[in-house]
């Protein structure tokens, strides 16, 4: 039998109609599981398989869309009737049997959500969410001709589902998302950013259904049409869905749900069908007007994809383009010769390095590299904790920067999106290393043109090594819109022809080979004085020459001037738009003599006031009242000349954090103000604790354990007692959240800690923090426990045997400082 | 909804400060927060009705002997799409022949806003929280408005909104309320095992509708 993806290239296929909404005109109750059907009512699952063959259909869809291990048992043990495998199963044979007794046709496993949010959004782990997939998709071998996965809103669940399914079979698979009215996924996807994760996994046609009828959906069909070089699969509801005496009915009928898919036809959809409200006679009106055009298709489909070379990388909401306009690659993320990241990599202190990233977007980072390469850390786990925590909080694309071909697996498996990844060069080991990575998870790769031989000297030296990579990429079926050349940057300050060799060589690589290119600029300057003066030049001159990306430090004025002017010049700023929102308030910097200049002078949010004292007595104290972080540092210091530490602590801090604390209490301060000034006073406490630790003395006052319980992802509670403890010097273990109970008496135990604080927000999850309390007693029954939280009470926090209830994050101070320092007891 | 829609003072109460207290420095810091916040959010909402029969709850009800209900055993609110037994419920429905079941959220831009400042910049978070939970209530009350207009013009009054969570209103009825109203495919609403919404700037209620 010809096969299914074969058959694409000659003709149109038309996949079957709606399920759910069939099975509901049948009976089927809100709430209850569709796919029981498949074991209870045979007859009308069948019939509805063949009713879509009669029309004409190509594909029938199994009625397993919503089987999953979250929804249904492995095994029927505890009298549960129905098991994934029997749900499945069934669907799958029933299907069969229509093709069978029709003649023709395709079965397909349909997939759906999970039904659940995956973190760093919901509580699902991801490689949790891809082995549930698989057990489903395992189902499917020898059953199934394709696997289709559909009606997705989150950009992870998607590449959760679609790996399990290449991981777990080697069927065709098809994926289609639901966009909601302004084009977007749940999460802020789109369709660029669809095509770019969804082609960078190989599947095989991609698509949208669901959520729009086929007049809505139309635009967001071009843009996926114009971007895939794989088939695009449509499947629109029949309308919009209105509410009838209870039942829910779509607006279109067949004939001119049809009428509307003609435009779709016409765009070059290569999969066509329907989703919620149609029926086999919404595919039977949409199979004929397929057969009157099919002469068009060809045509059409050739026309379609003018983005189709396009190199696009994504985060998990839009896609980026590196393209004739140019792009700025972030560098900050990285280790070398940075004293203080270098810290933070072996503390494990992200909050610094994602402070590195999101300052680099605010300074105008379209992308960020990410190199966490340390010789005494495991880079494999750190890269993959920094990538999660950082496409946590941006919704930029991320660069994954190592050599490690260990890291940058675990990293491009857990990514969110379609990542740039650097790099790979003429080597041929190190192409067999990266390439095949690529080929499964997806990318755009950084192409170093140096080899066993070193860098080239001569532009047409890097030239022939850029266009062997090209060739060894194509060989794992590697596009040239997935690779971007580097030409690499050789200081002119050694190597005079540096600049020259690297330019000549990048424009023969651009127009020649036709690729991309970037370039990691500031190396042209390395040894010279005013380094940013050549790095500014140069950039520009870059970007004139067809430097697509530029690797830089975006906290680098000149170079952010050349880049923003040279956006201006070319008209790729509309308006100039970006170029005069950057600069409307810039001020040229004074002339100084002799030809050297400072610094042009910076906006300092923090600087003190004016007229204020420095060094006086209450400057300490004022600045932790006022939350000025840098003010506080420096009071501190200039304190600690003419005072000790513990007077410095006694007599200014703690009486100012103790205001702070009594002015919330008193609701004439807010907790935004509350926490920068513990945020001021932990900035003054590390200048002093510097000073003791080198003294031999000072140490926190002690330890607190403190968790969200089980099943409870509400954190931010918990987070803000974090940074007041913190900021109180005490020395904080935080488990996160939705933590067991045995890991929180886990922890006790092995930090000897003497307070433990846990936090609930929800009824629900009150019983996790008795549990917790209960075991707590057993295992370590001196710790102390206080709880909080939303639903929480002073009855309710005595009733599951807490020893106190803290009814805010200053209660909590307070307890603390009362149980490890012995002071007052708190009201 | 608008940012002019946002009740400021809520945002205030949910700080832990008093109205009077807030300076001219957080009342910008709330703005700013306001004017980021709905650049991300996406509001979006569904809605269904259905009808309504209600097992009579007696004034005396605490007298077990002349009650038409158990004292121990709850009125049983049967809204056609789900059963429920509680007292509180009941009493909210009271006169009423139809509820309307809603869900609301802010999408995933709210929760995204509050992650990225907690690593960052928590007092920031602090207020961004605040402000979500303002803002989803700003939602709920502009949606709940307009039906009470257009009910109200059909001679109808709505009763104020009651959630799975209130009272003796189990919060387990999330489940029923997700299914009912197709919230994971209609609004991108999913649970998480402790029926938590996920955004969790989401609402669902009940809205009792009776005669005038």
């Amino acid at each position: 039998m010809q096969k299914i993806m074969d058959i694409v290239r000659e003709r149109r296929v038309i996949i079957d109609g709606g399920m759910g909404s069939l099975l509901q005109s049948c009976g089927l109750r809100a709430g209850e599981l569709p796919e029981i059907w498949n074991l209870t009512h045979r007859d009308v699952m069948l019939k509805i398989h063949t009713d879509y063959l009669d029309a004409g259909c190509d594909i029938v869809t199994a009625n397993t869309f919503g089987a999953n291990p979250f929804k249904y048992p492995a095994s029927a043990a505890d009298g549960e009737e129905y098991t994934l495998e029997s749900v499945v199963t069934a669907a799958l044979d029933i299907s069969r049997e229509a093709v069978q007794k029709k003649g023709h046709g395709f079965v397909a496993m349909d997939i759906g959500p999970t039904g659940r949010l995956l973190q760093p959004m919901g509580d699902l782990e991801f490689e949790t969410c891809v082995d549930a997939y698989k057990q489903v998709i395992a189902l499917a071998k020898d059953r199934a001709d394709l696997i289709l996965i559909e009606t997705m809103s989150d950009m992870y669940e998607l590449k959760a589902a679609v790996l399990a399914a290449k991981e777990a079979s080697d069927l065709p698979v098809l994926a289609t998302v639901a966009f909601d009215a302004s084009g977007k996924l749940l999460t802020g996807g789109t369709p660029e950013s669809v095509v770019a994760l969804l082609e960078g996994l190989k599947v095989d046609a991609l698509g949208l259904n669901c959520g729009l009828g086929p007049a809505d959906m139309a635009p967001f069909a071009k843009r996926l049409l114009d971007c895939a070089s794989v088939p695009v699969i449509v499947q629109p509801n029949a309308g919009l869905p209105r509410v009838e005496a209870g039942v829910t009915r779509y607006d279109l009928g067949a004939g001119e749900y049809a009428e509307q898919m003609k435009e779709i036809l016409s765009m070059g959809a290569a999969f066509v069908g329907g989703c919620c409200g149609t029926t086999p006679e919404h595919i039977r009106a949409l199979k004929e007007i397929a057969d009157k055009t099919a002469g068009d298709y060809p045509r059409v489909r050739e026309a379609a994809g003018s983005r189709r070379s396009a190199t696009l990388v994504s985060g998990f909401a839009d896609a980026v383009e590196i393209g004739d306009d140019p792009v700025i690659i972030g560098e900050r993320i990285n280790p070398t010769g940075k004293k203080r990241f270098q810290q933070a990599l072996r503390e494990g202190d992200m909050e610094y390095i994602l402070g590195v990233g999101l300052s680099e977007q605010e300074q105008g980072a379209q992308i960020l590299d990410v190199n966490v390469g340390l010789p005494e850390i495991d880079e494999t786990d750190m890269m993959v904790r920094v990538v999660k925590e950082l496409q946590g909080v941006t919704e930029l694309p991320l660069q994954i920067d190592t050599s490690d071909p260990k890291a940058l697996s675990a990293a491009m498996r857990i990514y969110n999106g379609k990542p740039l990844i650097n790099s790979v060069n003429g080597k041929k080991e190190v192409m067999e290393a990266v390439f095949p990575l690529v080929k499964k998870y997806g990318g755009v790769v950084v192409c170093l043109t140096l080899d066993e031989n070193g860098i080239p000297e001569t532009a047409a030296g890097r030239f022939d090594i850029a266009a062997r990579i090209i060739a060894e990429a194509a060989r794992y079926g590697i596009q040239k819109k997935d690779l971007i050349v580097d030409t690499l940057c050789m200081t002119i300050s050694s190597e005079e022809k540096g600049a020259v060799t690297t330019l000549k060589a990048m424009e023969r690589v651009r127009k020649e080979l036709g690729v991309r290119t970037v370039l990691g600029v500031s190396n042209i300057s390395f040894g010279l004085p005013a380094r940013d003066i050549v790095n500014g030049i140069f950039f520009a001159l870059a970007l004139e020459r067809g430097l697509s990306a530029g690797i830089i430090n975006p906290g680098s004025a000149d170079m952010m001037r050349a880049f923003h002017a040279f956006r201006a010049l070319k008209a790729l700023d509309a308006h100039c738009a970006t170029y005069i929102e950057t600069y409307q308030s810039y001020q040229a910097p004074a002339a100084a003599g002799g030809g050297v200049q400072g610094p042009a002078p910076r906006k300092d949010k923090t600087a003190p006031e004016e007229g204020e004292a420095q060094g006086d007595a209450s400057a300490l104290s004022h600045a932790i009242k006022k939350g000025l972080k840098d003010q506080a540092q420096a009071a501190a210091a200039d304190a600690l000349k003419t005072n000790d530490a513990l007077s410095v602590i006694n007599d200014e801090m703690m009486p100012a954090l103790d205001d702070v604390g009594r002015g919330f209490e008193q609701g004439s301060l807010f907790l935004p103000q509350l926490i920068m000034s513990a945020e001021a006073a932990r900035a003054a406490f590390d200048v002093i604790r510097a000073q003791m630790d080198a003294a031999g003395g000072g140490t926190k006052k002690g330890k607190v354990v403190i968790a969200t319980v089980r099943g409870d992802i509400h954190d931010i509670g918990k987070n803000i007692v974090k940074v007041l403890l913190e900021n109180y010097n005490f020395d904080v273990i935080d488990l996160g959240k939705d933590v067991a109970p045995e890991t929180v008496a886990e922890t006790v135990l092995r930090e000897n800690a003497r307070l433990v604080g846990l936090s609930a927000l929800m009824t629900t999850t009150v019983p996790a923090m008795e549990e917790t309390i209960i075991l707590l007693r057993k295992k370590a029954p001196d710790v102390k426990v206080m709880v909080g939280g939303a639903v929480m009470t002073k009855e309710y926090a005595k009733q599951i045997g807490a020893d106190h209830y803290a009814k805010d994050a200053m209660g909590a101070v307070s307890y603390a400082e009362h149980i490890l320092t012995g002071s007052d007891v708190p009201a | 909804m608008n940012a002019a829609d946002v009740n400021r003072r809520e945002i205030v109460r949910y700080l832990g400060g008093k109205w009077e207290a807030a300076d001219e420095q957080m009342l910008a810091l709330i703005e700013d927060v306001l004017a980021e916040m709905f650049s991300r959010v996406t509001p979006k909402h569904v809605f269904h009705t259905w009808p309504l029969s209600l097992q009579e709850v007696r004034e005396d009800a605490d007298n077990a002997q002349s009650a038409g209900v158990h004292k121990e055993e709850k009125p049983l609110v049967d809204m056609t799409c789900m059963q429920v037994r509680s007292g509180d419920l009941a009493k909210n429905l009271s006169g009423c022949t139809e509820v309307l079941l809603f869900a609301a959220t802010l999408g995933e831009g709210a929760d995204f806003l509050v992650r990225r400042y907690e690593k960052t910049n928590m007092s920031r978070a602090a207020v961004c929280q605040a402000a979500g939970a303002a803002m989803i209530e700003a939602y709920c009350d502009e949606i709940n408005d307009a039906w009470r207009e257009s009910y109200a013009a059909k001679g109808k009054r709505l009763r104020p909104r009651f959630s799975c969570g209130y009272g003796d209103f189990p919060l387990s009825y999330q489940k029923q309320f997700a299914d009912v109203l197709q919230m994971e495919k209609r609004l991108g609403i999913r649970l998480t095992e402790g029926l938590l919404m996920v955004p969790t700037k989401s609402v669902t209620a009940v809205i009792g509708i009776g005669e005038a």
